[in-house]
């Protein structure tokens, strides 16, 4: 019972962060703020405001 | 960047108007209408070189100096038509992790505040040689 409550913590928190760490986050790109080649192999995303 | 990497790295720049800098929100929703009427990139970077001078009638002053139409521009501003566009933008950040102004995607690495020039030169020379890999 002990060993199936593991595995399950494993599955559904560890996996989960681990997943969430490594992956890179994909953005929505608007082609009005963006510039530069569009096949571009390197991609800097900005976040920024104004003031 | 765009010079020295041409060809190779595309800039997407992405609203994040932080709740202290007042004036950022109208800043960022005038250049969504500049850019709605061709004019983003002139538009952004007159602001960067004017901030925080973003009183209503600055904002109006910088699109007809970019060569915006005065009466398209202010319609667009006053009925705040990219207010929703500007919230999409912000929330996709927070999503992200982003907690600060400027921050940097670089092909997923996250790069938070201000580099120097070497730095950004650096984690374009690793995307690019992980893409070659």
């Amino acid at each position: 019972m002990n060993r199936a409550r593991i595995a399950l913590f494993l599955l559904v928190v560890l996996v989960p962060a681990a997943w969430a760490h490594t992956s890179s986050p994909e953005f929505i790109l608007d082609p009005v703020m963006t510039k530069g080649a569009p096949a571009a192999p390197v991609t800097i995303v900005e976040f920024s405001d104004y003031q | 960047m765009l010079k020295e990497f041409p060809g190779k790295v595309r800039l997407v720049f992405k609203d994040f108007p932080l709740a202290a800098h007042e004036r950022a929100r109208p800043a960022a929703e005038a250049a969504r209408c500049a850019g709605a009427l061709g004019k983003f990139w002139p538009y952004h970077d007159r602001l960067f070189t004017n901030q925080p001078r973003f009183a209503r009638d600055e904002l109006v002053q910088y699109a007809i100096e970019v060569g915006l139409e005065r009466a398209s521009f202010i319609r667009c501003l006053d009925e705040r038509r990219f207010r929703a566009a500007v919230d999409a933008d912000a929330a996709e950040g927070r999503a992200a992790g982003v907690r600060g102004t400027p921050t940097f995607f670089i092909n997923g690495e996250k790069l938070v505040g201000a580099h120097p020039v070497e730095n950004f030169r650096s984690v374009i020379n690793d995307a690019l040689k992980a893409r070659t890999r």
